[in-house]
C-alpha cells in the first residue's frame, strides 16, 4: 500500500476518470480501482464518498437512482460537461507536473 | 447486515441532520452491504466480512468536512444582508446630507458649513461597505 496522503490530491481526477468511461456506483468504483491498480491502492469509502460529494457541489458530476439490487437502490454518478472538461484540462496538468518532478526523481 | 446500518448509523450521529446526509448514508449501507456480500461470496464468513467492511470504510472526517462546508449557502445569505445594509447606509446618509445642503443653501448662502455633518454621516456607510467588503 503507498502512501494515501501523496496520491489525495489526484483522487478527484481518478474517480473522475472512472465515472467519465462510464456511468457507476460508489463500491463499484473502489473495486475497479484495486483492481486497476492490482491493490496496490484502496480507496477508502470515507474518502471516496467524500470526493462524491465534492464534486457534485462543484458540478462535476450528477447523480442518479438506478436498478434496485440486493433490496435497495443504487446510486449512479454520471460526468457533466464540466466534469469532462475538468477532467481534460487535469490530464494536461498532470503530464506537466509528471515531467517536472521527474527531472528530480529520475536516474537517482 | 443490521451491524452495518448500526455501524454507519454511528458514524454520522456527530453531523448535522441534513437531506444530504441522509442520502449519503443510505447510499453508504447498500453499498457496503453489498461489499459484505461480495466478500462472502468470496468465501469469508459474515462476521469476517463485516469487520473487514467496516474497518476499510476509514476515517468519517473527511465526510463530515464535505457535509460541513454546507454553511456556505448561510454565508450567501449573511453576505446578502450585508448588502442590505450597505444599501440602507448609502440611501439613508444622502438623504441626511441632502437636507443638510438643502437648509445650508436656502438659509444661510452665505457659509458653507454642510461639510461637517457631512463627514460625520458619511462614516455610517463606509462601515457598512467594509463590513460588506469583509464578507466577499
Amino acid at each position: 500500500m503507498i502512501r494515501s496522503d501523496l496520491i489525495r490530491g489526484h483522487l478527484d481526477a481518478i474517480i473522475l476518470r472512472l465515472i467519465y468511461e462510464d456511468d457507476r456506483y460508489g463500491y463499484e468504483i473502489s473495486k475497479e480501482i484495486s483492481l486497476r491498480t492490482q491493490d496496490r491502492f484502496q480507496i477508502k469509502e470515507a474518502t471516496l464518498y467524500a470526493v462524491f460529494q465534492r464534486l457534485e457541489r462543484k458540478e462535476l458530476i450528477e447523480s442518479y437512482m438506478g436498478d434496485i439490487s440486493h433490496g435497495s437502490k443504487r446510486r449512479y454518478y454520471k460526468i457533466t460537461k464540466l466534469g469532462k472538461a475538468y477532467l481534460k484540462e487535469t490530464v494536461e496538468e498532470w503530464h506537466e507536473i509528471k515531467e517536472i518532478v521527474n527531472i528530480f526523481m529520475e536516474g537517482l | 447486515m443490521k451491524k452495518i446500518h448500526a455501524h454507519v448509523e454511528e458514524w454520522f450521529q456527530e453531523i448535522e441532520d441534513s437531506e444530504q446526509k441522509q442520502a449519503m448514508q443510505e447510499e453508504i449501507t447498500q453499498n457496503l452491504e453489498e461489499k459484505v456480500q461480495d466478500l462472502m461470496r468470496r468465501g469469508k464468513t459474515e462476521e469476517d466480512a463485516i469487520n473487514k467492511t467496516i474497518v476499510e470504510f476509514g476515517d468519517i472526517s473527511d465526510i463530515k468536512q464535505e457535509l460541513g462546508v454546507k454553511g456556505t449557502d448561510n454565508r450567501a445569505a449573511k453576505r446578502k444582508q450585508f448588502g442590505l445594509h450597505l444599501g440602507f447606509s448609502i440611501w439613508g446618509s444622502s438623504l441626511i446630507i441632502a437636507l443638510f445642503v438643502f437648509i445650508n443653501l436656502y438659509y444661510t448662502p452665505g457659509t458653507i458649513w454642510f461639510v461637517y455633518p457631512t463627514f460625520a454621516v458619511a462614516w455610517w456607510p463606509l462601515v457598512m461597505f467594509y463590513k460588506w467588503l469583509g464578507w466577499k
